[in-house]
């Protein structure tokens, strides 16, 4: 013969032990809400927040490298870069395309006409600033010609006095079709202009939409532009970061540190520091209400077997072995804990999303989070209600039994 | 075998200086059918013999045959079986579960026996019924006066329907009107056959039942009533 306790006669009196002292309870309960929540609320935010801030970085901007080179340092010393180091970075594996370019300084853009009538009235001349190229500027800053045409390497060779106008120039000159081959006029030298260009797409080089772009070589012949001064590179995707590293020395050999590169940030690099900044903390302080939240279970459950000796005793006479007794203590705990893992999951899943809407983010959440938060909870409770389950089931109760209760 | 307990030479020593001799040499055979009442002033022993008789204390010496059973061999697991099964308690300040309804703490009584889980309430309300307190069977014990309150720890002893009522002063929390209806449910269990110990200081209680014991400085001595 042998005691036994139906596993769920076992859940039956553990609920309803839990449920003698409702308020008290909901007080412990309350600790592991804290607890889960707040990692809950700090997994899910710093999930949500770092793919926010991943999704900024499209696959364009990504792919995106910018290098400055400084002018020399004085003006006998030959420049910093080549114009022909650029087919040398042209050929690193990853570039898609490489352009290069010099241009006027800021404030000192010369004045650009369309035609020669010196007319009183009207102020015909434009400040616009110029731009010597090379003839790939097209796909490297993404843009391409509404009207006419780029010029090519041969107008390049040949120093030919040809311009293509920024859109906004072109506006400004007044200069709306190029198949009457209209020309332009820079610091008084003509230019015959071939084609217009459409939208830039490239975010850092709105400026050429307002630019009249020349060959390089007819630049610095005539408005002596000088050496390159920017180049502008787009990578196959992931590439970035190696090609920012190994632009300097493809353009610069002898002076790599010369050359001033912008490349995207990495955006998992990124993903990953900003989701270490907010959870660092966070995250200690979700593991600090847990561990508090498993005191506060441990130190009621022990109260509770204190204040239950005549329950504990009154179950050992009607044959509760120790194990029963310390099993209905385990699970009153683990239930507790359950229950405030439960709550605590919705809670923190609950501020992620409220966080989400009023910022019109996405959230993201993990549903491994999702699930294992209660998980969690009841674990707590377990190991919270340990000690105490010992307690209870290491119990002489006769003595309990006795006198009034 | 009519014998449901039989003592022989029951010795208990707590470890003390100087030991206390709790019992001595105890004989005490208490046949089916049997209403036996154990009287002695405190610090006798009572609590001992109730604890050694409830098997929930294990003497130092002698032998405790349960309906032929020897328990002093048995080891903790099956004695708490055997306390579960064929021993009801019934206590002097009944141990009822406050946060429970009357049904369910009858309940109580067949939570760890063997017996089977389908029928446990149809048993619970058979013994409520057994102690007149079917209208009450959806109270709450708070609600219930002493002698109801008393005659629902009854209930559940009975539930499990064990070969014994051990009664610790079963009327010390009550006035004389509900111990008289303790009582009254006493002869009346009595008479179907149920084997009762009462252990009371109360002469009343004792002079009610079929067979006295005194028991003084942890000796016992038969007493005509």
């Amino acid at each position: 013969m042998r005691s036994r306790l139906d596993i769920r006669d076992l859940f039956a009196e553990a609920v309803a032990g839990i449920g003698t002292r409702p308020a008290r309870t909901a007080l412990t309960v309350l600790g592991t809400v804290l607890g889960i929540g707040t990692l809950v609320t700090t997994l899910g935010f710093s999930a949500t927040a770092g793919n926010q801030i991943a999704g900024r970085f499209d696959a364009v901007t990504a792919t995106e490298v910018t290098a400055d080179i400084p002018p020399p340092a004085g003006p006998d010393l030959p420049p910093r870069v080549e114009w022909g180091a650029l087919t040398d970075l042209a050929r690193l594996n990853g570039v898609t395309a490489v352009a290069g370019y010099a241009r006027t300084q800021p404030g000192q853009e010369p004045s650009v006409r369309a035609n020669t009538v010196r007319d009183p009235e009207r102020v015909l001349d434009r400040a616009l600033p110029v731009v010597g190229a090379t003839a790939s500027l097209l796909g490297a800053a993404r843009t391409g010609v509404a009207h006419g045409r780029f010029f090519d390497a041969g107008h390049v060779d040949r120093r030919d006095r040809v311009a293509v106008l920024g859109p906004q120039a072109a506006e400004q000159l007044g200069v709306t079709r190029v198949d009457n081959q209209p020309a332009v006029f820079v610091a008084g030298k003509p230019f015959t202009v071939i084609g217009i260009l459409g939208g830039v797409g490239r975010a850092n080089q709105q400026e050429l939409a307002n630019a009249v772009i020349v060959p390089w070589t007819t630049g610095d012949d005539t408005l002596h532009l000088g050496p390159v001064g920017t180049v502008l590179v787009t990578t196959a995707l992931g590439a970035a970061p190696l090609i920012a590293r190994q632009a300097p020395l493809a353009l610069s050999p002898n002076d790599p540190a010369a050359v001033q590169v912008v490349a995207p940030p990495d955006p998992a690099a990124l993903r990953t520091g900003v989701a270490d900044d907010v959870s660092g903390l966070l995250l200690v302080l979700g593991l600090v209400s847990l561990t508090v939240g498993a005191l506060g279970i441990a130190n009621v459950t022990l109260v509770t077997v204190m204040e239950r000796t005549a329950e504990i005793g009154l179950r050992r006479a009607l044959g509760a072995r120790r194990r029963h007794i310390a099993a209905q203590f385990l699970v009153e705990a683990t239930v507790v804990g359950l229950l405030g893992g439960i709550v605590g999951a919705s809670a923190g899943i609950l501020t992620v999303v409220m966080i989400s809407v009023a910022r019109e983010w996405t959230p993201v959440l993990d549903g491994r989070l999702a699930a294992g938060a209660p998980l969690a909870g009841a674990v707590v409770g377990l190991v919270a209600g340990l000690y105490p389950a010992l307690r209870a089931a290491a119990m002489q109760p006769v003595d309990a039994l006795r006198g009034p209760g | 075998m009519t014998d449901v307990i039989t003592l022989t030479g029951i010795g208990r020593t707590f470890a003390a200086d100087p030991p206390v001799i709790a019992l001595e040499s105890v004989d005490l055979s208490v046949r089916r059918g049997d209403y036996l009442s154990i009287v002695g002033p405190s610090g006798s022993g009572k609590s001992t013999l109730l604890n050694v008789l409830g098997l929930l204390d294990v003497p130092d010496t002698g032998r405790y045959e349960l309906e032929g059973e020897e328990t002093t061999v048995l080891g903790d697991a099956a004695r708490t079986a055997l306390r579960g099964a064929r021993i009801g308690f019934v206590f002097q300040s009944f141990h009822l579960l406050a946060h429970r309804d009357v049904t369910e703490n009858v309940m109580l009584g067949g939570l760890y026996t063997s017996a089977a889980r389908k029928g446990r309430r149809e048993r619970a309300h058979a013994a409520l019924e057994r102690v007149g307190l079917s209208h009450r069977r959806d109270f709450r014990p708070t609600h219930l006066s002493g002698g109801e309150r008393q005659r629902v720890a009854i209930a559940r002893a009975l539930a499990g329907n064990p070969a014994l009522l051990l009664c610790d002063e079963p009327t010390g929390n009550l006035d004389s009107a509900n111990t008289a209806a303790v009582l009254d449910l006493f002869d009346e269990l009595r008479a179907d056959g149920t084997t009762l110990i009462v252990i009371t200081h109360d002469e009343t209680v004792s002079g009610r039942a079929g067979r006295r014991v005194r028991i003084t400085d942890g000796y016992l001595t038969q007493e005509p009533l």
